[in-house]
């Protein structure tokens, strides 16, 4: 062979290697570097970004977007679902179910039942390969072969913890789960066998550092009720905790409660935390620190930085850096704030006087529905922009008894003094508000968004209406009524060219898409 | 004023316990004697004593008496603590009187009827259960399209659960009949869109004259979702396809009866009868774990 055929054919091996390691491309890869046509995760990608490179839908032809199909899962109530989908099929989860259907079409592939049926709220699954799972009401994780529904493992849940609604996360091959009882954790199984690998608690034990900030009473709560993020080159996963127990008194647990009320950066491969950032130490309102944490590498103040953002139930929109949770910025993103004055440099808030619960009932802003909740928020790195779902809304906390910190405690809100819900743009490195879209009627929670190449902004309201906003603007672009109450968060994916944004409303599941892409 | 606050306050503290507190098995004392196959059968002799002669043989109704199993789970009404009430105390105003048995034979009659209303995990079928497996793997040659546990094909249905869904009775003529479907109740209106289970095979031509051969999953008007023998998921767009035949037949062989020996038949019925769960005591609508998730 000379030298010349010699380098053809290199060429040639090189190129036939290449061109197969890319077609065959590991389960961990197809999660680390998404096709851009799925939505592989509950916050479309590992950074919970919610933003899409799909661009088929822009701000010129968005008037055209139509409804292409309409799935009813039947027996759900109150769908929170964000629908996952992966090569043209899309899965929505329940507790004990999970249905697959034909993502271009709405028709069912298959559906996995496990009984008893459940209609409670839960927010979605995780693929990893040719593997779905399933959470039951029972605690127990089942995976599902994605092509036709049957059982692979099953596995109920290690040392008796009880599996919450939020959608499950794969992360280096481990299937991640959380929880609220007997109190906040995290944990992970081995995604192909099901074997228990690691469990957190987010309540400390005697002996530990963090146990001394419980002024004695025995740490309850930190329930962890809502999926995370991770950064696989850090191999950190970063997941909120919610409030200390008991709840809307801080009478009998003096101290920051930790880990409540946080956000936590775990080692994925041993369960360890490696960082902890308390946004609301010692918290009496039930601000659960759960709002999913984004995650962007941008340039912050000229340095190039891995950030983690976050808009808090409490009110303040927080950038942190995610290497080490230090805080680097915090700014309220509602106006009805009035529980503290302000960050201190490290972020601690500086408390106001008079937003205690009180027998006769104390009024604080924002309630204890939160700023926002768990409707997931959207960053465009395109915009620069911090998309939040923000209310402006307050609340009253009362307890029964000043020196029994067993009573009863509670929480309601006056009718009269309505609630205000916005869909808000945020300079994402300032935290100065750009422009915001007022959602007509209006109550706490609400649906979350995601925002795209294209430069829209796709935005249910609770109401029923969905909204395609102009990502710069916020001019509306096109509206469709669903008929029912919007409290899950959107989907967008691509099968055979078009491009297709999906939302489960009530009970339904819609697709949208251009009217003339086909 | 204050008063109604505080009370409403309390209601959100109060509303998770108490809704935990209604799930469970229901009211009344429980069933001494679940899945006990000793106890169903002396509960079947009892009951073919006692209960024949209104309620038909295997509960499926007499002249005077009402069917009280019918041909699925759902349709089941009673409890068992309620099926026990009913046997001893009867129903004022019908002809059912109370019957005077001591509890446990009570208890026997109600795990009958249990059983019979159950699926066939409930009441599995004798046998050697491992040589069952054997058969199933060897020479049934079920795995070849059937899977179990992450083993086997994919171009029929996953067995995993087929004791948690169906009756020994359906599970049996569906590899010894060709006419075995299952029913369910009469007339009843469909609430979701079922999957397709037949399986049927497909033959699809693609528009550049590719062939793909596989079963049915699903299909409309305009689309169509199938696996292929290559044990791949095939979603097409009907209008893009240059050809698609599906047969209106099973695959599946109905004369295993035939194939197996009287043994292997019986072990394998055995095996099969054991695939699956037990269906726990339905819950209330919402079913789920603990509230609090806002």
């Amino acid at each position: 062979m000379s030298k010349k055929n010699a380098l053809f054919l290199s060429v040639v091996l090189l190129l036939l290697c290449v061109r197969s390691s890319a077609q065959v491309r590991t389960p961990d890869q197809m999660l680390i570097n998404p096709d851009p046509k799925d939505w592989v995760t509950y916050g479309g990608s590992y950074n919970s970004q919610r933003y899409s490179q799909l661009k088929q839908v822009t701000t010129a032809n968005a008037s055209r977007l139509q409804a292409k199909w309409v799935y009813h899962v039947d027996g759900a109530e109150e769908g929170e679902v964000t629908p996952i989908v992966v090569n043209g099929v899309m899965y929505i989860s329940g507790f004990n179910r999970l249905d697959a259907i034909d993502a271009r079409s709405g028709n069912i592939i298959w559906r996995y039942q496990r009984q008893p049926a459940s209609s409670t709220r839960q927010r979605g699954t995780a693929i990893y390969g040719n593997k779905v799972y399933v959470v039951t009401s029972d605690s127990h994780l089942i995976a599902l072969d994605a092509r036709v529904g049957g059982v692979r493992w099953d596995v109920k849940s290690e040392g008796g913890y009880t599996i919450a609604g939020g959608a499950p996360l794969v992360a280096d091959g481990k299937v991640i789960v959380t929880g609220n009882r007997p109190g906040g954790f995290i944990q992970a199984y081995d995604a192909e066998t099901g074997k228990h690998m690691w469990t957190w608690s987010a309540l400390p034990k005697p002996g530990e550092q963090a146990y001394k900030t419980w002024g004695g009473a025995t740490p309850a709560g930190a329930p962890i009720w809502l999926s995370g993020s991770y950064d696989p080159e850090l191999g950190l996963l970063y997941y909120g905790t919610g409030q200390p127990n008991p709840q809307w008194t801080g009478q009998g647990r003096e101290g920051d409660n930790l880990y409540s009320e946080a956000i936590v950066s775990l080692d994925v491969k041993t369960g360890t935390l490696k960082w902890h950032f308390q946004n609301t130490p010692h918290d009496v309102h039930d601000w659960d620190s759960m709002e999913i944490p984004v995650l962007v590498d941008a340039s912050f103040r000229g340095q190039p930085r891995k950030l983690l953002l976050q808009a808090n139930r409490n009110g303040f929109y927080y950038v942190l850096d995610r290497t080490n949770g230090q805080f680097l910025l915090g700014t309220p993103f509602v106006d009805k704030l009035d529980w503290a004055t302000g960050l201190t440099p490290e972020g601690r808030p500086i408390l106001a006087p008079g937003h205690e619960p009180s027998v006769k009932g104390t009024v604080t802003c924002p309630s204890t529905a939160g700023a926002t909740n768990w409707p997931s928020p959207s960053y465009n790195p395109d915009t620069r922009y911090f998309y939040v779902v923000a209310h402006e809304g307050c609340g009253v906390n009362t307890i029964t008894s000043s020196t029994d910190s067993e009573s009863p405690t509670g929480y309601y809100e006056s009718a009269s003094d309505p609630w205000q819900a916005y869909v808000r743009a945020i300079d994402a490195f300032t935290g100065k508000r750009v422009w915001e879209y007022k959602a007509v009627r209006s109550n706490h929670y609400g649906p979350g968004l995601l925002s795209t190449a294209g430069g829209v902004l796709f935005a249910p309201e609770q109401f029923g209406q969905v909204s395609v906003l102009d990502a710069k603007t916020g001019q509306s672009l096109w509206h469709f009524n669903t008929g029912d109450v919007i409290t899950a968060a959107p989907a967008t994916y691509s099968v055979d060219g078009q491009q297709f944004f999906a939302i489960m409303s009530g009970t339904n599941v819609f697709a949208f898409g251009l009217s003339d892409s086909r | 004023m204050r008063a109604s606050l505080v009370v409403a306050g309390l209601l959100v503290v109060c509303s998770a316990g108490s809704l935990l507190g209604q799930r469970g098995g229901g009211a009344g004392p429980q069933n001494p004697f679940l899945g006990n196959a000793q106890a169903i059968s002396e509960g079947e002799d009892l009951y073919n004593q006692k209960c024949t002669t209104c309620h038909g043989a295997g509960g499926g109704g007499g002249e005077i008496g009402p069917a009280i199993v019918s041909g699925d789970r759902v349709d089941i009404g009673a409890s068992d603590p309620q099926t026990f009430s009913i046997i001893k105390n009867g129903v004022p105003g019908t002809p059912m009187a109370p019957q005077r048995l001591p509890d446990t034979d009570i208890w026997k009659i109600v795990t009958y009827i249990h059983a019979l209303r159950g699926t066939a995990i409930d009441n599995p079928l004798p046998g050697d259960v491992a040589h069952g497996e054997a058969v199933f793997w060897g020479k049934g040659q079920c795995g070849s399209c059937h899977m179990l546990s992450g083993r086997g094909g994919l171009t029929a249905p996953d067995l995993a659960n087929i004791a948690g869904i169906r009756k020994s009775s359906s599970i049996v003529d569906a590899l010894t009949k060709q006419q075995h479907r299952v029913y369910g109740s009469g007339g009843a209106h469909l609430r979701t869109l079922p999957t397709m289970d037949s399986y049927l095979p497909v033959f699809v031509t693609t528009a550049d004259g590719k062939t793909i051969d596989g079963v049915l999953l699903n299909e409309d008007g305009y689309s169509l979702q199938m696996i292929g023998n290559d044990q791949q998921l095939h979603l097409f767009d009907k209008a893009k396809l240059r050809k698609v035949a599906v047969e209106p037949r099973s695959l599946m062989p109905t004369d295993y009866d035939k194939r197996l020996t009287p043994d292997e038949f019986k072990d394998l019925m055995a095996f099969l009868t054991r695939q699956g769960r037990v269906a726990p005591p339905a819950t209330g609508r919402r079913g789920g774990p603990p509230e609090g998730e806002r």
